[in-house]
């Protein structure tokens, strides 16, 4: 398999860094520890489909800026997962990581 | 002779300069001898009734001579300019052009025949009644430009009634029906047109101190500029009167604070379509976007919050689309409204509403607050799709200083946070060097790729 353009530990700082982003931006508290295990969207998480969405058009465009990775990470394909990616900081971390595999196996 | 009033009136105030063209005044007088002159080259080229001609050129003395030639003739005429040069082959052909005269920038001309016949029915109607035509075309910013066919006699009747006589700067060309509507009524009341070169802040603040002119009609994307470009402090604009704006929503930032650089020019939103002509205006005072539109010979209606005209000086018809038109003759504007007993505040174009999650938000509100952070020179902002909240909103920046994207995104949401409810907050937030306006100084909302 062939090392992706972007190391796991940096992708989750990368989704950390908009997490805070988002949370600080639109006056949510920023919990103390964030981590692997840290909700995102759903029952009991701080933010709301706004909130998601700016997050998510944030971390592309982070990524497309400093990694030059293009992808579309609010689609069809990630509404239709039957395990929502964007449920933890993990799942989405992995979801992430899945899709730029695969692009760049493309190239 | 179609407008043999508008000659008489034009005879009266011969010794009264009519056009400022290159710095340099022509009376009317010298319009009416072009005019001559263009009739005797007219004949000599079998240019007459019914036939359909192009003029390429602008506010130039044999141009606008030539435009009433043609309208004394019969003829149907469809302007075009230089900035629609990658598209003029297409337009000749869906307008039938037969005749085309163009300008040089020394106002020398050039005529060249096309072998075309007119096959359009609308333009075969026109020419049975012996009426002059008049073709324009749309921007095209929100798809193919679509040819307006007008007839000329309803189009200048609303001109016979005497108004004011004024220094007016020309901001939009003949291939505008705000330029048309320029033209007549100054020639129809014995002011002068000052023409510019260029729709650059300096030029035209340098041309309104030279030639004391008293209008500027003009869009909110100029004024913006003007803003930014603080050409107004360069030059003596104290002869201005009257700003008019129009062609697409006003910022509320951007009126207040022309407001208060001129307090004593008036402000005066304008309404046109051009399908329909230019309709009388009244706003309820300079710093307000509340607006009576009307006149005598316009009809309104707003039907679900939507905007709809029935005019006497109507188009016949699209040559290149189907008839806006319904059965009793009015046309859907697309234009979304807020209504104040007589007055009406334009929101924006039905097809820009953005839907946030079922959450209307309209661009012009959002642009109206991000003009009014620091470094930001200039922003449109647009619906993009998304498959979380439907669409959500992108605001495309010009800034005069380059600036960290994350920081910058921080500083929008910051200021925004205060000023906009979430849902109309930018998601994408985008810096660009690409301009933001059309050639006719429109924002141009593009979506993204």
């Amino acid at each position: 398999m062939p090392s992706l353009p972007i190391s796991h530990t940096d992708l989750f700082q990368q989704v950390v860094a908009s997490f805070r982003d988002v949370l600080e931006q639109s006056g949510r508290p920023v919990p103390e520890t964030i981590d692997e295990q840290t909700i995102l969207f759903g029952k009991g998480a701080p933010l709301d489909s706004l909130a998601l969405v700016t997050m998510i058009v944030d971390l592309e465009q982070r990524l497309e800026e400093e990694y030059g990775i293009t992808l579309t990470l609010a689609d069809e394909r990630a509404m239709s997962q039957r395990n929502s990616p964007f449920r933890t900081i993990r799942s989405l971390v992995d979801y992430l990581e899945r899709l730029i595999a695969e692009e760049s196996g493309r190239d | 002779m179609s407008i043999a009033w508008l000659r008489e009136r034009m005879e009266q105030w011969a010794d009264h300069p009519a056009i400022v063209w290159n710095d340099h005044p022509f009376l009317y007088r010298d319009l009416l001898a072009r005019l001559q002159m263009w009739h005797q080259a007219l004949d000599r080229h079998d240019v007459g009734t019914g036939q359909v001609v192009t003029i390429e050129g602008d506010y130039s003395p044999n141009a606008v001579s030539l435009l009433l030639a043609l309208i004394e003739r019969n003829t149907i005429v469809v302007p075009l300019t230089r900035s629609v040069a990658a598209q003029r082959e297409e337009f000749l052909d869906i307008a039938e052009v037969q005749v085309v005269v163009s300008f040089d920038d020394d106002d020398r001309w050039r005529i060249e025949r096309r072998a075309r016949p007119v096959t359009n029915p609308l333009t075969c109607q026109l020419i049975e009644r012996g009426h002059p035509g008049l073709v324009l075309f749309s921007s095209g910013s929100t798809g193919k430009s679509k040819a307006a066919l007008h007839d000329f006699i309803p189009l200048l009747e609303k001109f016979q009634v005497p108004r004011h006589r004024r220094v007016t700067l020309t901001f939009l060309l003949l291939d505008h029906i705000g330029g048309i509507n320029t033209l007549f009524y100054t020639l129809a009341n014995g002011g002068t047109v000052v023409a510019v070169p260029s729709r650059d802040p300096d030029v035209v603040c340098r041309a309104i101190e030279t030639h004391r002119a008293q209008t500027l009609p003009t869009s909110p994307t100029f004024l913006n500029l003007l803003l930014i470009s603080e050409a107004y402090k360069r030059y003596d604009l104290s002869s201005l009167e009257l700003i008019t704006y129009g062609t697409e929503v006003m910022p509320e930032s951007t009126l207040q604070r022309i407001h208060a650089l001129f307090p004593n020019v008036q402000l005066l939103q304008t309404y046109g379509l051009s399908e329909l002509g230019i309709l009388r205006s009244k706003s309820r005072d300079s710093s307000s976007l509340w607006v009576k539109i009307g006149g005598e010979g316009f009809e309104t209606k707003i039907v679900d919050g939507v905007l709809w005209i029935r005019a006497r000086s109507a188009m016949l018809g699209y040559l290149n689309a189907p008839s806006p038109f319904d059965e009793e003759g009015w046309m859907n504007t697309q234009d979304v409204v807020e209504v104040d007993g007589e007055y009406i505040r334009i929101l924006g174009r039905r097809s820009e509403i953005i839907n946030v999650g079922g959450q209307k938000v309209y661009p012009a509100e959002v642009e109206s607050v991000l003009l009014q952070m620091p470094n930001v020179k200039d922003v449109a902002v647009t619906g993009e799709s998304n498959p979380i909240t439907g669409q959500i909103v992108t605001a495309r920046f010009n800034l005069f200083e380059p600036e960290d994207p994350n920081e910058f995104k921080r500083r929008v949401r910051a200021f925004c946070r205060e000023r906009l409810a979430p849902y109309k907050i930018p998601v994408k937030i985008i810096i660009t060097d690409d301009k933001q306006h059309s050639a006719r100084f429109k924002k141009m909302r593009r979506s993204s790729p």
